[in-house]
């Protein structure tokens, strides 16, 4: 009677191959009991359950599913490396913008130098005169 | 990284190590575990292979941009939301409409995970509360909660369709909850 409980519970993760096999039609009764208990706790389950059976071909299934992974994968990967990349170009601006900064310090420093000296050349001929 | 190797981690634990430190990977191998369950969604709604397909696809993508937006819980409900409303979304667009199920049934699912489970009396009020059952619903409980029969066992023994069957196990568990919760309230 301890099954009594699993009336009110649910639990998780099936198993894709059971999913697929429960499709086919390829599963002991135990087993069918096992997956329609999480049909009927999960709505998820449920609906994915009702969806895989309306897939004609169930082989076809499998492929989709490969190929779908497949994408994911590169997806999920491919971010990192953009993310990767993204961060040269934006090093690349820092160290512009330090250069600007920089050369527009030479660019005033010289230019005070030489208005200085300009005023003091006008200065020593002001005195001359 | 192969996703076999992360079996033993959680879906939780892996949302704990996204949110970490923001690597795509984690979801890569989280939204692996559900391709079927997405897959089996999409077309259940939409039937249509290559429509299924690429709806499931468009999910993922939705998923990666949502969960770096705000923190999610209950993942597996979450993303059940995600892929219904992608759905439901694409057979507007369609002109069809779908009746939306009960919502709070849905969010139950997983919160109400450990409520009831450890409570010693809930079993004794289960039992009880089985026999305020109606007759077919109490009939398709008992063959397959106690019993353990498939859906296509009781439907043979009984002379109701598969989806009745269905349908009065999903009804009568919902009810017998109602009715314990009811209960243990009362205690």
């Amino acid at each position: 009677m301890s099954d009594i409980t699993n009336i009110l519970n649910n639990d998780d993760q099936l198993s894709e191959e059971l999913l697929l096999k429960y499709a086919s039609g390829n599963l002991t009764a135990e087993e069918q009991h096992a997956i329609e208990s999480k049909m009927i706790d999960s709505p998820f389950v449920n609906d994915a359950v009702e969806g895989i059976d309306a897939f004609k071909n169930k082989k076809q299934v499998q492929q989709y599913m490969d190929e779908l992974k497949r994408q994911l994968q590169k997806q999920t990967e491919k971010k990192k490396k953009n993310k990767a990349k993204r961060k040269l170009p934006s090093m690349d601006w820092i160290i512009t913008a330090v250069v600007i900064v920089v050369l527009l310090c030479v660019l005033g420093y010289t230019v005070l130098r030489m208005y200085n000296s300009k005023k003091e050349e006008t200065n020593i001929e002001k005195t001359k005169n | 990284m192969k996703p076999d190797r992360f079996d033993h981690i959680t879906d939780t634990e892996l949302l704990d190590k996204f949110y970490a430190d923001g690597r795509n990977e984690w979801l890569g191998i989280l939204l692996q575990r559900y391709t079927l369950l997405l897959l089996g969604t999409c077309m259940k709604y939409l039937k249509n292979e290559e429509e299924a397909k690429d709806g499931v696809q468009q999910i993922f993508l939705k998923v990666i941009t949502e969960l770096q937006k705000y923190k999610v819980v209950y993942f597996k409900s979450w993303l059940y939301m995600i892929a219904r409303n992608h759905c439901l979304m694409q057979l507007r667009d369609k002109n069809i409409f779908v009746a939306a199920e009960d919502e709070k049934h849905l969010q139950a699912e997983e919160i109400n995970k450990d409520g009831i489970r450890d409570k010693e009396k809930t079993l004794s009020l289960i039992e009880s509360s089985i026999v305020e059952l109606n007759e077919e619903q109490r009939t398709c409980v008992i063959l397959f909660y106690l019993q353990k029969k498939s859906y296509n066992e009781i439907a043979a023994s009984t002379g109701y369709s598969v989806m009745q069957v269905k349908s009065h196990i999903q009804n009568g568990k919902r009810n017998l909850k109602i009715l314990v919760e009811k209960k243990l309230k009362h205690n």
